[in-house]
C-alpha cells in the first residue's frame, strides 16, 4: 500500500519531474529564450474554419477594379484585389478596402418606403425609418409610372453598366427619353473635356489610357492620377513600375499645378504655375522640343509666343528649355492632361495642347505612350457612353423645371449633394410629379424623393461593369453577390423587369427575362466563343459560371487603335489664358478628397484615414499659403468664409506650404445634410459655391473661379494626425504646421 | 560560462540574448514609390478589427492606426516639397525597447517567429511599452470604441452593432485599456505555418503576405522571409538605398526602408 499515490502527490511528482527535465536541458542554448505560451490561446493562434472567396467588381467608383472578397459563414470579412484583373492586378485603394463599411453601415435604407419629401430617413438618434411598403406595392408604383412613358426620365450613376443597359433598353422600348448618367467624380475628372479633345484630334471620342508604367518621363498638367482620377489603382500600379520597374532607369516625373496635390507631391519637379496656363506651358514645351529637334515647326505649335507664356505662367524660359531637353533625351516621354486644369474656360484647348505634345513625340500606341482605350467587349459600336457633363445636367434640370418630367427615377447618384448647388436640382424637383429613388443609403436625394426602393449594396449585387479606361485591353468586369442581402432590398434591375412585365406591351417585350441574371446572360451571349479571351466556354451557362469565377472577361492582348499623329499636329492650337469668374483676390482650386471621393463620407474608416497631404481627418479644411495667411492675420484652425459669385461657405484654415500665395484650395467630399450618422453635419461642401460657367466641352469650370476670403473670428480645431497642438490649444503659430 | 562567447552589445534586457538581425519575417518599404494613398492603413484596419475613434478622440491623438503614413514639409514656397512618404509601423525589433519594460510579459518576444508579440489577455494597460517605443507605433484603447452605443441600432431595446459583422474571426477584438500594435498579420503567418506543417514542408516565401503589402497599389511594401537569401525581401533589404530607422539605438529593426532615387 505504500506505493499508493494520491492524485495530488502524482501532480506534485509530475511537476518535479518536469522541472528536473528543464534543469537538465537548461544548459543548452534554447533556454536563453523562455518559451512562453499565452494563458489562453488567442484567436490568432487557432483555426476558425475555412473561408470562401468570391470574385466581384468594386462599385465605389467607375474604374471597375476586380475584387476577391473573403467570406465566412455568410458574412463578408475582407476585400482583397483580384490578382488576375487587368485593371488593378490584385491591388486596391482605400475606398475599395472600406466598401464593407458600406455593406454593414448602421444607416441603410431597410426596405421599400414612401414618405413625405424632405422627411428624414432616420430619427435624431440615427435609427432608420421602417419600411412601409412591400415589394409588390413598390413594383406596382414603378409599373404605374412606366405607363405614362412620355414623362418618364432616368438619372443614373456610373455603376453599374448592366443596369444602365437594361434601363436604356426599357426606355427605348417604352419610347421614353434615354437615361442620363452623372457622378461628381466624372465632373471633377472632366471626362467630357478629355473625351472631346481626343475626338477633335484623333477622330474618336473616349478616354485615352496613359501608359506611364513604361514611360521614363511623365509631364502631368494638373492630372491627379494617383488620387481619384479615372482609374487610380491602375495608375498607382503603373507609377510603381515607372519608378522601379526598370533597373536601368528611374522614370522622371514633372507636375504643373497651382496647388501641390498628393500626385504632385511625388513629382521630381513641381511647378506652381498660374492656374489656367497649363495649355500654354504645354504648347511652349512643344515648340521648344520641335525647334531643338530641328524639325519644321508643326502648325500646332507655330503660333506660341514664349515670352507671353513665361510671363503668364510664371515658369522661367530656362526651365522650359530644360524640360524640352529632357523630353528630347527621354526614351518614352508622355504628357497627361487632367483634373482641375481642364475644369476651366480654356480646358478643351489645354487638353488639346497636352495631347498634341504626345503627338509631337509620336508616342501613340507605343510602350510608354498614349493608347486610345479599346471599347469594352459588349459595348455597342456607338462607342463610349460618357457620363453627362455639367452642361448636359443643366439642360436636364431645365427639363425638370419645365414640368416636362412627370416621374424621375434616380439610381446610383446623389445629385443634390454631387451637383453644384447653383444648378438648382433640389428646387427643380418641385416640378417633378413623382421622384423614385433606388438609393442604398439614406442620402440627400433619397430624403427628397417620394419613394425609396433600395437597391442592394454592390457586394450583394449582380452585374457587369465596362472598363472605360485603365487597361490596355478590352475588359468587361463582372459582379456577383458575395453575401445574401442584409436588408429588405431588391435589385433595381429586377424591379424594372417585374414592372415592365406588369405594364405589358413594348416594355414587357423588351425585357422578357425572369430576373437580372437572365438579362446579364443575354448580354454576355455574344462573347461565347470569341477569340483571345481570358477564358472560353462552349455555351452560355458555362461561360456565365466562369465569368463569375474569374470576376469578368477580358482580351488577353492589347488592342491597337490606330492614330494619325501628323494630322493632329496640323491643327492650330488655341491655348491661351483662362477666364475667371468672380472678383475675389484668390484663385479657387476645389479637388476631390483623395480618401473620401464623392461617396465615401458615410464610411467611418475612410473618415479616419488622414488626408495624405494635410493629415486632416473627419472634416473639411481650406488650404492657404502660410505667408498669405500671415499677412491676413489668419492662423491654423481659424474659420474663414469663402465668397464666390454663387455663394459662400465656411471652413477652418490649414496653413499649406505648397500652394501659390494667390490660390486657396478646398476638398470635396464632406458637407452632407443626410447620408447617415458618420457623414451628416460634418464639414462643408465646396460645390455649394460653384458658379455656372461651362467650358467648350460642357464641363463645369469648377477651377475657374476667383473668390474672396473673410475672417469669421471663430476657431475650430481640425483633427490632424500630424499634430495635437490645435486641440490642446497651445503652441499655435509657427510650429503649427 | 566563459565559452559562451557573449557579445555584450547584443545582450538585451533581462539577460536574454538579442537575436541576429536577420530573423525570419521581414519587410521592405520603398519610399520612392509610396504615394501616400492610405490603402495600407485601410487594409490593416479591415484585416485586424481596428476600431475607429471618431473626430474628437482622433484630434487628441488616440487613433488606433497600426500603420500610419508620415510626411513632413521641407523648404519654403516655391522650393517646397514633402519628404518621401514614410509608412511607419511596428519595426518588429530584434532588441525591442518595448519588451523589457512590460511588468506582466504582455509585450514579449516570440521565439518561433522572432516577432514582438502583444498578448492582449495579459496586458493591464500600464502603457510603459508605448512610452519606451522610439517609433511611436503602439496604440492604446482609451475606450471601448467598438461597442460605443453611437454605432449601434436599437431593436426593441436591444443594441445591434451591424459593423461587427465584419470582425475577422482570426483576430482578437480588443477592449478598453489594452495596448495594441502591428503584428505582421500573425494570424496569416499561423495559417501559412499550419498549412505548410500539414503538408510536411517549410513555409515558402510569397505564400502569403500581410494585409498592407497585399493592398499596396504601387508595390511599395514587400513582405517575406528574411533568412531565405533567394527571397525578394531579403534581396531588397540589402539594396544600396536601404536604411533602417533609429538603427543607432541598436533596436535591430526588422523593416528596411528604401530611399528615393
Amino acid at each position: 500500500m505504500s506505493e499508493k499515490i494520491s492524485r495530488r502527490d502524482f501532480l506534485r511528482l509530475a511537476s518535479v519531474g518536469a522541472a528536473t527535465t528543464a534543469v537538465l536541458t537548461g544548459c543548452g542554448p534554447a533556454s536563453r529564450y523562455v518559451q512562453r505560451e499565452p494563458y489562453a490561446r488567442m484567436p490568432e493562434y487557432t483555426y476558425n474554419g475555412l473561408s470562401t472567396y468570391y470574385a466581384t467588381t468594386c462599385r465605389e467608383c467607375a474604374a471597375g477594379c476586380g475584387l476577391i472578397v473573403r467570406t465566412m459563414q455568410g458574412r463578408a470579412l475582407k476585400v482583397e484585389g483580384n490578382p488576375n484583373h487587368p485593371v488593378n492586378r490584385g491591388k486596391t485603394c482605400p475606398r475599395g478596402q472600406v466598401t464593407l463599411q458600406g455593406l454593414y453601415n448602421p444607416n441603410r435604407v431597410r426596405g421599400p418606403l414612401q414618405h413625405a419629401r424632405g422627411e428624414a430617413l432616420y430619427d435624431a438618434n440615427f435609427q432608420d425609418a421602417q419600411p412601409n411598403l412591400d415589394w409588390e406595392a413598390a413594383i406596382r408604383v414603378v409599373a404605374d409610372a412606366l405607363e405614362e412613358t412620355a414623362g418618364v426620365a432616368f438619372l443614373m450613376g456610373t455603376a453599374s453598366d448592366h443596369l444602365f443597359d437594361l434601363v436604356s433598353d426599357l426606355a427605348n422600348a417604352a419610347g421614353a427619353s434615354a437615361p442620363i448618367r452623372f457622378s461628381a467624380g466624372s465632373m471633377f475628372e472632366t471626362r467630357a473635356t478629355l473625351s472631346q479633345a481626343t475626338e477633335n484630334l484623333f477622330g474618336r471620342a473616349g478616354l485615352p489610357y496613359f501608359d506611364i508604367a513604361n514611360s521614363d518621363l511623365v509631364l502631368s498638367f494638373g492630372a491627379n492620377f494617383l488620387e481619384t482620377w479615372l482609374s487610380p489603382v491602375a495608375y498607382n500600379f503603373a507609377f510603381g513600375k515607372m519608378r522601379r520597374g526598370n533597373p536601368q532607369r528611374r522614370g522622371h516625373f514633372i507636375q504643373f499645378e497651382p496647388r501641390m496635390s498628393q500626385t504632385g507631391s511625388k513629382a521630381d519637379d513641381w511647378f506652381p504655375i498660374v492656374p489656367g496656363t497649363e495649355g500654354m506651358v504645354a504648347a511652349a514645351i512643344g515648340r521648344l522640343v520641335a525647334e531643338a529637334k530641328g524639325e519644321p515647326l508643326p502648325r500646332a505649335f507655330a503660333s506660341v509666343d514664349l515670352e507671353a507664356v513665361t510671363s503668364a505662367s510664371g515658369v522661367k524660359l530656362e526651365a522650359l528649355a530644360q524640360i524640352a531637353q529632357l523630353v528630347i533625351s527621354a526614351f518614352a516621354p508622355i504628357a497627361i492632361p487632367g483634373g482641375p486644369s481642364l475644369g476651366m474656360s480654356n480646358g478643351l484647348a489645354t487638353a488639346e495642347a497636352v495631347l498634341s505634345l504626345n503627338a509631337l513625340v509620336d508616342n501613340f500606341g507605343k510602350p510608354g505612350g498614349v493608347f486610345l482605350s479599346p471599347l469594352s467587349p459588349n459595348q455597342d459600336p456607338d462607342g463610349y457612353h460618357r457620363p453627362a457633363s455639367a452642361q448636359e445636367m443643366a439642360d436636364f434640370i431645365d427639363r425638370m423645371k419645365s414640368g416636362e418630367i412627370k416621374t424621375l427615377f434616380i439610381h446610383g447618384v446623389n445629385p443634390i449633394f454631387e451637383l453644384p448647388k447653383s444648378l438648382g436640382f433640389a428646387e427643380a424637383l418641385a416640378n417633378v410629379g413623382t421622384v423614385i429613388s433606388f438609393a442604398t443609403f439614406p442620402d440627400e436625394t433619397a430624403v427628397a424623393s417620394d419613394y425609396v426602393f433600395p437597391d442592394h449594396h454592390g457586394l450583394e449585387a449582380w452585374g457587369y461593369q465596362r472598363i472605360a479606361t485603365g487597361a490596355m485591353q478590352s475588359v468587361l468586369s463582372g459582379l456577383q453577390p458575395v453575401v445574401s442581402p442584409f436588408q429588405d432590398t431588391r435589385a433595381t434591375a429586377d424591379v424594372f423587369i417585374a414592372a415592365a412585365q406588369l405594364t405589358g406591351g413594348e416594355p414587357a417585350r423588351a425585357l422578357p427575362f425572369n430576373d437580372e441574371v437572365a438579362y446579364i446572360q443575354s448580354k454576355l451571349a455574344n462573347l461565347v466563343g470569341q477569340a483571345d479571351g481570358s477564358f472560353n466556354a462552349p455555351e452560355i451557362n458555362s461561360f456565365s459560371a466562369y465569368f463569375q469565377q474569374h470576376g469578368g472577361w477580358w482580351k488577353n492582348s492589347a488592342e491597337e487603335v490606330a492614330v494619325d499623329a501628323a494630322s493632329a499636329l496640323g491643327r492650330e492650337l488655341m491655348a491661351s489664358q483662362a477666364q475667371f469668374a468672380g472678383a475675389g483676390e484668390f484663385f479657387f482650386v476645389p479637388f476631390v478628397a483623395p480618401t473620401l471621393a464623392e461617396a465615401g463620407a458615410n464610411k467611418p474608416w475612410l473618415q479616419e484615414l488622414p488626408d495624405p497631404m494635410t493629415t486632416v481627418m473627419w472634416n473639411t479644411w481650406v488650404e492657404m499659403n502660410p505667408e498669405t495667411a500671415h499677412e491676413l492675420g489668419i492662423d491654423n484652425d481659424d474659420v474663414v468664409k469663402i465668397i464666390s459669385e454663387a455663394g459662400e461657405v465656411e471652413a477652418p484654415v490649414y496653413l499649406y506650404p505648397a500652394i501659390r500665395p494667390d490660390t486657396i484650395a478646398m476638398p470635396f467630399g464632406q458637407g452632407h445634410t443626410a447620408y447617415g450618422r458618420y457623414a451628416q453635419g460634418r464639414g462643408t461642401n465646396p460645390a455649394d459655391i460653384f458658379g455656372l460657367l461651362f467650358n467648350e466641352a460642357g464641363d463645369l469650370t469648377f477651377a475657374g473661379m476667383k473668390v474672396k476670403v473673410e475672417k469669421t473670428g471663430r476657431k475650430q480645431p481640425l483633427s490632424r494626425l500630424e499634430s495635437r497642438i490645435g486641440v490642446y490649444g497651445e503652441g499655435m503659430g509657427e510650429e503649427g504646421h | 560560462m566563459s565559452n559562451l562567447n557573449i557579445d555584450l552589445n547584443r545582450v538585451g534586457a533581462k539577460g536574454a540574448l538579442a537575436e541576429e538581425a536577420d530573423g525570419k519575417w521581414g519587410m521592405v518599404i520603398d519610399q520612392d514609390v509610396c504615394t501616400g494613398c492610405q490603402a495600407c492603413v485601410a487594409a490593416c484596419a479591415m484585416e485586424n478589427n481596428i476600431p475607429f475613434v471618431m473626430e474628437e478622440d482622433a484630434a487628441y491623438g488616440r487613433t488606433l492606426h497600426w500603420i500610419r503614413i508620415e510626411r513632413f514639409w521641407e523648404g519654403e514656397y516655391p522650393e517646397v516639397r514633402t519628404t518621401p512618404y514614410q509608412p511607419m509601423l511596428c519595426q518588429q525589433c530584434g532588441s525591442a525597447p518595448c519588451e523589457p519594460v512590460c511588468p506582466v510579459f504582455a509585450s514579449v518576444h516570440s521565439q518561433a517567429q522572432e516577432l514582438n508579440l502583444q498578448v492582449y489577455n495579459r496586458c493591464i494597460g500600464t502603457r510603459y511599452c508605448a512610452n519606451n517605443c522610439p517609433y511611436q507605433v503602439r496604440t492604446f484603447n482609451w475606450r471601448d470604441y467598438a461597442i460605443e452605443p453611437f454605432h449601434a441600432n436599437d431593436f426593441d431595446g436591444q443594441l445591434v452593432f451591424p459593423l461587427h459583422n465584419q470582425f475577422n474571426p482570426d483576430v482578437t477584438v480588443r477592449r478598453r485599456g489594452i495596448m495594441e500594435k502591428c503584428t505582421f498579420c500573425i494570424q496569416r503567418i499561423h495559417k501559412a505555418e499550419d498549412k505548410a506543417k500539414s503538408e510536411g514542408r517549410a513555409v515558402e516565401d510569397g505564400e502569403f503576405t500581410t494585409a498592407c503589402a497585399q493592398a499596396c497599389p504601387t508595390n511599395a511594401i514587400t513582405f517575406g522571409l528574411l533568412d531565405d537569401s533567394e527571397s525578394l525581401v531579403s534581396q531588397l533589404a540589402n539594396h544600396k538605398h536601404g536604411y533602417r530607422h533609429l538603427e543607432e539605438m541598436n533596436t535591430l529593426p526588422r523593416i528596411t526602408y528604401l530611399q528615393e532615387g
